[in-house]
């Protein structure tokens, strides 16, 4: 008797245990990948939707590894969350492997979830041949950081009258800087190159939608990259130039839109944002990146619940101010045209349509080997402990077998489809 | 007695079912992906040999060199680091156990309490230490080398970082297997007229053969494995001379592009068959030189 009561007791645990993994069918399950600050910023606007009492409440899920998550789930064809963050260059990939659910629909039940109420360049992220896969929620990328007493102690204030600090003139401060000090440090460098090779008109994707790195544009990108460390004006290989700028001794700090919460942590520590450095007084861009809502593919996902997405997505639209908090520049144009949003240092990056121009997404399907082959590479390359050739050439050939190995998948896969279709 | 006839199973069948879960499938399912091209985001595509010819024979391909430079790099830090990671802490063992040594516990909580610790936080602390403008080794040497850019100092950074933190839990073995040695045998040798060395040799190394075997290949098992400590103190720098092998995996398989999973699998199970290798080849010289 005892042994079946323990039995039963066991079977209702594990049945109650098991109830509770499972996931309430009319929450919206959001997952992103914000941690840190970003994730508490997150988790407070979904609180606050939540307390308009909706009928689909948001549960907002933080994954450090989303890409992962999202891989595994989708192998397992259970548990997919209902509404993603992802990030832009995930998006060619995601649509091209038909994971992505078009937004038609929640743009037809909220009308005001269209084009023009966001930045263009967030908003055109989200679009694969033509069918609007995402809405933004926000574009984060480069940003130029400066440090004003230093500007003023080596009198070179008059750089920002233009919001472009050129190259050239970085390069008047050679042989003027006291020790252990700097022009500018190499943090997101990767980053810097992508929009120099803008500046110089050249591109990732070549003709025939092949990846190109190793292009005359790159070369003149390092080459003007390295004069400045051969010049003794970046800091040292290896450094921490975040670090560095933060403790005042470099000028010009290239990091993302975000660090503006940790610069402002550090006492005594007066600093600006512009434009990234360009060769040109006449063209400047900062390479950029968005956060993007997205549905991936799920067939439990019911037709309310997608309106429950759309109204939670209106409501994003229309409060996201507090993630401009975070250090972002918010896609939506009614909150970037707020009178509070001038208060974020960010502004700087929407306050004309010149600048809102400079905000650069690669969308390219192969960007993230690019990427990837230029954040392994170009600090190599800059800092002289690799040959320009060389380095451009092993930059090329990193990608291209990526991308040949990718390729030789999708025409196995189109001739397994074409093998199955020629047997039915 | 028939109650008791399938009891065993209560006893091994969580194990069982754990192991089979989480590690015999996954790797079946590992090795079968080695067979294919698979971006983890459609069905994996069989393509027989073809990842291992690319891997082991193409030497145009990056994906040729980044195996072999990781494999390179990996054994530098397996042959380097485990006779470390053996020695030192028998010798810390061997002396805590000495008779006239008090406050032993005390010293080895302090030995092991770095093992504690995460791997991040440990290299947050490491990469400050190493600091060149902040650092205590820099001020301490007056030196002003980035020491974890320049060779032969990156590769420093991560063996102190490694011995710091790893040493505790191979001491507290031998520390329980040498307090298990008969004193007779100690006091047998010494009226024989044996010194503290021929002790040592002859009496504490024999007497913890098994402890010594274990620790010796999960120690070499462990280190094939190194992920954290370069990734966290040199990103595999400089020029990837500090890049092992599980970074290069780790990156194709779910690095910022689209998943190149089939060959991840592949250079993970050339590494699991070089680890089962020489864990056999360990096991056996050891076992048969002290039998």
């Amino acid at each position: 008797m005892k042994r079946k009561l323990s039995m039963i007791t066991f079977v209702i645990m594990t049945v109650f245990l098991l109830a509770g993994c499972g996931s309430d069918e009319n929450v919206i399950e959001f997952w992103t990948p914000l941690t840190g600050e970003d994730g508490a910023y997150m988790d407070q606007l979904v609180e606050d939707y939540n307390a308009t009492d909706p009928e689909y409440p948001v549960n907002h899920v933080i994954t450090s590894d989303l890409y992962t998550q999202i891989y595994t789930v989708l192998q397992s064809a259970s548990g997919i969350p209902d509404l993603t963050l992802i990030h832009a260059d995930r998006v060619p990939s995601f649509a091209k492997n038909d994971l992505l659910v078009p937004m038609d629909n929640v743009m037809s039940l909220q009308t005001e979830l269209k084009e023009d109420n966001y930045l263009p360049e967030a908003w055109n992220a989200g679009i694969v041949d033509g069918t609007q896969y995402t809405i933004p929620l926000d574009i984060h990328g480069s940003a130029m950081y400066y440090n004003i007493d230093l500007m003023e102690e080596y009198g070179v204030t008059h750089w920002l009258d233009d919001d472009i600090v050129t190259i050239d003139e970085m390069l008047e401060l050679e042989g003027k800087m006291a020790e252990g000090q700097y022009v500018v440090n190499d943090a997101l460098l990767g980053w810097v190159a992508l929009a120099q090779l803008q500046n110089y008109g050249g591109d990732i994707e070549g003709s025939n939608g092949e990846p190109t790195v190793n292009t005359p544009e790159m070369r003149s990108v390092i080459e003007d990259l390295r004069s400045i460390n051969d010049a003794g004006l970046m800091t040292p290989f290896g450094e921490d130039g975040y670090l560095m700028f933060q403790s005042g001794n470099v000028l010009f700090s290239t990091d993302g839109t975000w660090s503006r919460l940790a610069h402002e942590q550090v006492e005594g520590l007066n600093f600006g944002i512009t434009n990234v450095y360009s060769h040109s007084a006449d063209i400047f861009h900062n390479r950029s990146s968005a956060h993007l809502f997205s549905m991936l593919r799920n067939e439990e996902r019911t037709a309310e619940k997608e309106a429950g997405i759309a109204d939670f997505l209106e409501f994003m639209r229309e409060n996201s101010i507090d993630w401009a908090e975070a250090g972002q520049i918010v896609a939506s144009r009614e909150v970037v045209e707020a009178d509070d949003y001038d208060q974020f240092m960010q502004s700087f990056y929407t306050k004309n349509e010149k600048e809102e121009d400079s905000l650069f997404i690669y969308t390219y399907e192969h960007y993230p080997y690019v990427a990837e082959a230029l954040d392994d590479y170009i600090a190599d390359i800059v800092h002289g402990e690799m040959d320009i050739d060389e380095g451009l050439e092993e930059m090329q050939r990193f990608v291209d077998d990526r991308v040949a190995e990718g390729d030789a998948e999708l025409e196995d896969a189109a001739d397994a489809v074409e093998d199955f279709d020629d047997e039915q | 007695m028939n109650n008791n006839k399938h009891s065993h199973w209560f006893f091994i069948g969580p194990h069982i079912i754990l192991f089979l879960v989480f590690i015999l499938i996954p790797s079946i399912y590992g090795v079968y992906a080695s067979f294919t091209n698979w971006n983890l985001m459609t069905s994996p595509t069989w393509v027989g040999l073809d990842n291992y010819q690319t891997i082991l024979f193409n030497q145009d391909s990056s994906f040729h060199l980044e195996f072999f430079n990781g494999l390179k790099n990996t054994l530098i830090f397996v042959v380097i680091s485990v006779p470390l990671m053996i020695i030192i802490p028998l010798l810390i063992a061997t002396a805590i156990e000495h008779k006239d040594v008090k406050f032993k516990n005390f010293f080895q909580s302090i030995i092991y309490i770095p093992g504690l610790i995460s791997i991040s936080a440990a290299a947050l602390i490491w990469s400050l230490i190493f600091n060149s403008q902040l650092g205590v080794m820099s001020n301490l040497f007056g030196s002003d080398t980035v020491w974890t850019a320049t060779q032969p100092y990156a590769w420093m950074t991560i063996f102190i970082m490694t011995v710091w933190g790893g040493i505790g839990g191979n001491m507290i073995i031998y520390r329980a297997s040498i307090s298990g040695v008969s004193e007779d045998l100690y006091e047998s040798a010494e009226i024989d007229g044996a010194g503290p060395i021929r002790k040592f040799f002859s009496i504490t190394l024999p007497s913890i053969r098994f402890p010594l075997i274990y620790t010796v290949v999960m120690t070499t098992a462990g280190a094939f494995n190194v992920f954290g400590q370069p990734l966290m103190m040199t990103n595999g720098g400089p020029r990837e001379s500090t890049s092992v092998l599980m970074m290069y995996i780790r990156d194709l398989a779910f690095g910022s592009g689209q998943s190149i999973a089939g060959i991840a699998s592949a250079m993970a199970v050339l590494m699991g068959m070089i680890i089962l290798i020489i864990s056999a080849a360990q096991y056996y010289v050891m076992n048969r030189n002290s039998a």
